[in-house]
């Protein structure tokens, strides 16, 4: 597109998240600064992931962009628009076809393979901030490694509801050194963090961090030994392609209690109806 | 133009950036560099790409005497318009080799609540090999490595990896290096321990 330069941010911008990105694997879960531009959409609409996207995007890259699983949501819509106007790259669908895929709020059923970028869009990156508000206490949190109060949080859980209730934003260790807040993707995506094939990098716009899983690193889910980790089950198939394994969300079909359940991954329920039609 | 840089600034420091991102991300696998002929010195073509790529002029860049060429100084502020700087704490990328790192020049490691501060070695090597079938071998494993890799560094680069191997210690804190040799890059970041395969 003429009048921008190459998927849409300038070069010195992209050099600096570039930097910033190679300490980010360097130190896998520590959040890394970096000076946020404004994108043309409000924050909270994933300008940190597109900032990070925009970064690491090439011509002969293939770009995939969910939201909430869906590929046809106004966020995914819109963001591959975006790039498709301002880098002229290939868009896709199909997870297995995308090398960059950028989420909010998933990870695709579909395994991912090596070679492959997973991008999350994150609202709040500090795992800490909902007991500490101020960042330069939780920094230190994170220096000494302090992070107790996370266990707090979820036995908090444990008295109040007999469980651990926290269902999205699950808190995490990474290579057994940082805390870590996997963005709010359900717990049911959570095992997918640990040993992924694929590189994951998350940007958060409004907060101007970055942070970053390489790929075969291992992610453990915080939990007790009487209370270990688990994810969400459903009694439910999807109604479309009776898949029993994948994150299913519950849809109102009517003012009279109807309701069905269906794939949160638009690409693997049509994929799975695809090749049973 | 006496010192060529990037044909296409915009697509190829896309191209080199997303190997050097692949090469932090998994360590011990070997990249192989397509980029410009660099300038008179000892840096091979691997190192200058890496250079353009990420230096600019927010960047603080130290030159170890053995590799400090007119010619590199002149080139690297020409195209990248980066600074030089003569203490090492202050330096964001260090262009080095094993025999500087005999000296134990005391570069940034970042510190506990700001890792990222740390200076990033670009080591110029005489061999490099993502195999232990020559003499100083070394094992990787860690993030980023399923299991094992390993990697041969030549005997001379045997200090410079026992003082990663002993950095490792001071996690998060800690130097990341990128080895090139030739148009061949491979990375070590803070992440991965080193064992010496005897």
């Amino acid at each position: 597109m003429n009048g921008y330069n190459f998927a849409y941010l300038d070069e010195q911008t992209k050099r600096m998240i570039r930097r910033a990105l190679l300490k980010a694997v360097a130190i896998p879960g520590y959040q890394v600064p970096f000076g946020g531009r404004e994108m043309p959409m409000p924050y909270g609409w994933g300008t940190g992931g597109m900032q990070l996207t925009a970064s690491i995007l090439g011509a002969d890259d293939v770009l995939k962009v969910i939201d909430q699983g869906a590929d046809d949501t106004t966020n995914a819509v819109s963001i591959r628009a975006f790039f498709e106007r301002v880098a002229g790259v290939e868009t896709t669908t199909v997870t297995t076809a995308a090398s960059v895929i950028q989420t909010r709020h998933r990870i695709p059923e579909t395994p991912l393979e090596p070679g492959q970028i997973l991008v999350f869009q994150v609202p709040i990156p500090e795992p800490l901030r909902f007991i500490e508000p101020s960042e330069q206490e939780t920094r230190l949190m994170h220096a000494l490694e302090e992070y107790g109060v996370m266990h707090v949080k979820l036995y908090e859980d444990i008295a109040r509801h007999g469980h651990i209730a926290t269902t999205y934003a699950y808190p995490v260790k990474v290579a057994g050194r940082y805390v870590m807040d996997p963005s709010p993707i359900p717990k049911f995506d959570n095992p997918k963090l640990d040993m992924s094939p694929a590189l994951l990098l998350f940007g958060a716009g409004r907060e101007k961090r970055l942070y970053a899983i390489p790929p075969y690193t291992r992610v453990e889910s915080l939990d007790f030994e009487d209370h270990p980790f688990e994810v969400q089950r459903w009694d439910e198939r999807c109604a479309l392609c009776a898949s029993a394994d994948s994150f299913l969300d519950e849809v109102i079909t009517d003012d009279a209690g109807g309701r069905l359940f269906v794939c949160s991954d638009t690409d693997y329920c049509e994929s799975r109806r695809e090749e049973s039609a | 133009m006496p010192w060529p840089t990037l044909n296409d600034p915009v697509h190829d420091s896309q191209r080199l950036f997303r190997q050097l991102l692949a090469a932090l991300s998994e360590p011990g696998t070997l990249h192989t560099l397509e980029a410009p002929t660099p300038p008179e010195g000892g840096i091979g073509t691997a190192l200058w790409g890496t250079l353009l790529t990420l230096c600019d002029l927010d960047v603080r860049v130290w030159l170890a005497a053995e590799l400090d060429t007119p010619a590199l100084r002149e080139a690297l502020l020409f195209h990248t318009g980066c600074r030089l700087t003569d203490e090492p704490t202050q330096a964001d990328y260090a262009l080095v080799t094993p025999a500087t790192m005999r000296d134990a020049p005391d570069f940034a490691q970042g510190s506990d609540e700001h890792p990222e501060r740390s200076t990033t070695l670009l080591v110029a090597l005489d061999t490099l090999v993502t195999a232990d079938s020559a003499g100083g071998s070394w094992r990787l494993s860690g993030p980023g490595i399923p299991g094992q890799r390993a990697l041969s560094v030549g005997e001379r680069a045997r200090p410079l990896m026992r003082q990663l191997a002993a950095s490792r210690e001071r996690f998060p804190r800690g130097l990341d290096a990128i080895l090139a040799c030739g148009k061949r890059l491979v990375a070590l970041p803070r992440t991965t321990r080193l064992e010496e395969i005897a």
